[in-house]
């Protein structure tokens, strides 16, 4: 059944092998059935022929006399003729016959009363009659009566042979009319099942809410769909769950920061406050991350999302520059001055972006230059003037909590593992090289999207 | 200035009260969007500073009735739930600014300042970064406290600078105020203003810089002393 995986395909294909069953069957049935008929009507003709025939047995004194009419003879002439007969008596010695010979049509035992046979004989055409008794003046004679097939009652087998061609002629029609109908049947019925799977569709993690309808389905079908809808809702918990939990944790661990940090603030000003800040930055900067890294664990892009690549940079340009001017290190934007639409989460996209920066900020020199470039073709390229990544780093650096330098409290090591992950949710990905003139060169590439 | 503080953190409403007070705000306090809601009702602040995460709703519905009466009050939205699929809403919800939480005081009020600028009852007050302040009325330059005199369009292109100080203004916002919709622009007539004001700066002694952040805009920042 791999072939045939849609129900409609499926009905087709088995409709289709039962016409081809039926207009053979059919056809059969109805030949056997008409010959069945047109022997019967044989047998009726035979017999009122036998009965004629009888009626012309005349007693006599020692016996009977067969005294056929003179415009009937030519029907009983020889071969010619259209029957044949033979009387004989109860012992079974023939009186009279219509053969030139003068012999019975077949031998009196096979000839039970009123019994019709069929007879092969050494011509090789077939003899069907039957045998009749009759008593006259207190003796039993048979009554015996046959017709050759070859000049049967030709008008009652043009009926069966002109018959049947038309059947087939029309079963055929009728068949295929029935399976377009039915056709139309199924698709109609299978109609709720396809509005279902449009329904279906939409359902994604930025909708889950979305259910399928239960009232238009078959019944058949409406187990299925109620257990679907079942499993959504444990799914719609689920990630609802996960949101709330990521949601509660940032609000959970914001709030004692930001009191931390109101109060420090607070505190006059000296090196006891410069490093409980430095400190309280490192930690919010750390519990932002990990955040982060948690909300896109299982963070989904939805299929339609598009964002502008080209204004995405910009803004994450614009807002790590006053770090970069701040560490007097220049950063600048190039490449794609239109707008550049991919498949994305415009926020998401952002972070990804911003972290590929603030590394960069953090491994240029003083004094200098970060480059942020975006191409039409849907990638940004984040360029500094850094020492650069070692070839045996390129991969690790981007797993979680590793970082190069385990000693500085800033570093946590967890700024690509975002931006791989968000590549990774994006469809995209997250690679690095060395300049030729030394620094590192942060490539994230996504799927462009129509503008 | 009365600001109205929309808070449910009883440790963090006395923090921001006294580092609010030092800003020149008196600010009544209200733990729940209920309460807030009749606050407004009954008073009319100079700015809201209004936290997301309240014990009876987000903050944000109350953003959205606020705007829906045509109340335009400033509104500094406060957030501890700063994820990737909730970011950003807040602003376009009507937030004139949005902050994530921890923050630092001075830019809590850096930036109730900067949005009462913005409002248009306080149009007059002076723009101040560094050295440099600028009569936004009186379109006078003042810098290490004399008055100098600048051209028209850079005093202009200053003006912007400093209500953006401290982050990057976009190259567009110039060309939008210096040209207005008159239309063809030469691509370097902002780079052009952007280096006399620059040199003029320098001459005069401030101790602000304007950077290039080639492709997004200008920034202006604190010269570091030493
Ligand atoms: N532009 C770069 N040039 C050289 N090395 C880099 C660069 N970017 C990252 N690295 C190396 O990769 C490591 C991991 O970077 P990642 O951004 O994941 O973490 P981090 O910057 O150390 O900490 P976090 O981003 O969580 O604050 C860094 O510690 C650094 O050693
Ligand atoms: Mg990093």
């Amino acid at each position: 059944m791999t072939r045939f995986r849609s129900i409609l395909s499926r009905v087709v294909a088995l409709h289709v092998v039962a016409i081809g069953v039926i207009s053979v069957a059919m056809p059969l049935a109805l030949y056997w059935l008409l010959n069945e008929a047109a022997n019967s009507l044989h047998r009726d003709a035979l017999h009122s022929q036998a009965v004629t025939i009888s009626g012309f047995l005349k007693p006599l004194a020692s016996g009977v006399v067969l005294d056929i009419p003179p415009e009937l003879e030519p029907l009983y002439a020889g071969s010619y003729g259209l029957y044949a007969y033979a009387v004989l008596d109860s012992a079974g010695h023939v009186l009279f016959s219509s053969r030139n010979d003068g012999s019975a049509l077949f031998p009196p035992k096979e000839s039970g009363n009123g019994e019709w046979v069929v007879r092969r004989r050494g011509t090789g055409s077939v003899l069907f009659g039957l045998s009749v008794s009759r008593t006259v003046d207190g003796r039993t004679y048979v009554i015996q009566v046959a017709q050759d097939l070859s000049h049967r009652d030709v008008i009652i087998d043009d009926i069966v042979a002109s018959f049947l061609p038309s059947v087939a002629w029309i079963t055929f029609p009728l068949l295929l009319a029935l399976l377009l109908i039915d056709i139309l049947i199924f698709r109609r019925a299978l109609k709720p099942v396809r509005e279902a799977s449009t329904t279906a569709a939409t359902i994604g993690p930025t909708n889950t809410e979305v259910r399928l309808p239960e009232k238009a389905m078959p019944t058949e079908i409406v187990p299925l769909v109620q257990a679907v809808n079942q499993a959504l809702d444990r799914l719609e918990k689920g990630f609802r769950a996960q949101r709330e939990f990521t949601g509660d944790m940032a609000h959970e661990l914001r709030t004692p920061l930001t009191v931390i940090r109101a109060r420090v603030d607070s505190l006059e000003s000296g090196p006891l406050r410069d490093s409980l800040r430095k400190d309280l930055e490192n930690m919010t900067h750390i519990v932002n991350q990990v955040l982060d890294i948690a909300e896109l664990e299982t963070f989904i892009v939805a299929g339609d999302a598009r964002a502008d690549l080209q204004a995405v940079c910009a803004e994450a340009v614009a807002f790590m520059a006053p770090l970069a001017v701040g560490q007097s290190k220049t950063i600048a934007l190039g490449g794609s001055e239109k707008p550049v639409w991919v498949h994305g989460h415009a926020e998401a996209l952002f972070r990804a972006v911003r972290n590929l920066i603030e590394n960069a900020i953090r491994h240029a020199p003083t004094g200098g230059s970060i480059e942020v470039e975006v191409s039409a073709d849907g990638t940004v390229r984040v360029l500094d003037d850094g020492l650069g990544v070692p070839e045996a780093e390129r991969e690790s650096i981007f797993r979680r909590f590793w970082r190069r330098d385990r000693t500085k409290a800033e570093s946590r090591g967890l700024g690509l593992a975002i931006v791989a992950r968000v590549a990774e949710s994006h469809d995209g990905s997250v690679t690095v090289e060395n300049r030729p003139g030394g620094g590192a060169a942060f490539t994230l590439r996504l799927r462009p999207a129509a503008a | 200035m009365r600001a109205l503080l929309v808070e449910d953190s009883d440790e963090l409403v006395a923090l921001l009260k006294k580092g609010l007070a030092q800003g020149g705000f008196s600010a009544d306090a209200v733990r729940t969007a209920a309460d807030a809601a009749h606050a407004l009702a009954t008073m009319r602040y100079a700015a809201i500073v209004l936290d997301r995460g309240l014990p009876d709703d987000d903050g944000l519905n109350l953003l959205r009735d606020m705007r829906r009466r045509g109340d335009s009050t400033p509104v500094l939205v406060l957030t501890a739930r700063d994820g990737v699929s909730d970011r950003v809403t807040g602003l376009r919800e009507g937030a004139d600014d949005y902050m994530a939480k921890p923050f630092a005081m001075e830019e809590l009020l850096a930036r109730l300042q900067a949005l009462l600028r913005r409002s248009d009852n306080l149009l007059g007050r002076r723009l101040t970064f560094g050295n440099v302040a600028l009569d936004a009325e009186g379109r006078q330059v003042i810098i290490g406290g004399a008055v100098r005199a600048f051209p028209a369009r850079e005093t202009a292109v200053l003006e912007i600078l400093l209500r953006r100080s401290g982050n990057v203004a976009p190259k567009r916002l110039f060309e939008d105020h210096l040209f207005g919709l008159s239309g063809d622009v030469g691509s370097n007539a902002v780079e052009v203003y952007v280096h006399r004001l620059r040199k003029m700066l320098a001459d005069s002694g401030a101790t602000v810089k304007i950077h290039t952040v080639r492709g997004v805009g200008y920034l202006m920042a604190e010269e570091k002393t030493g």
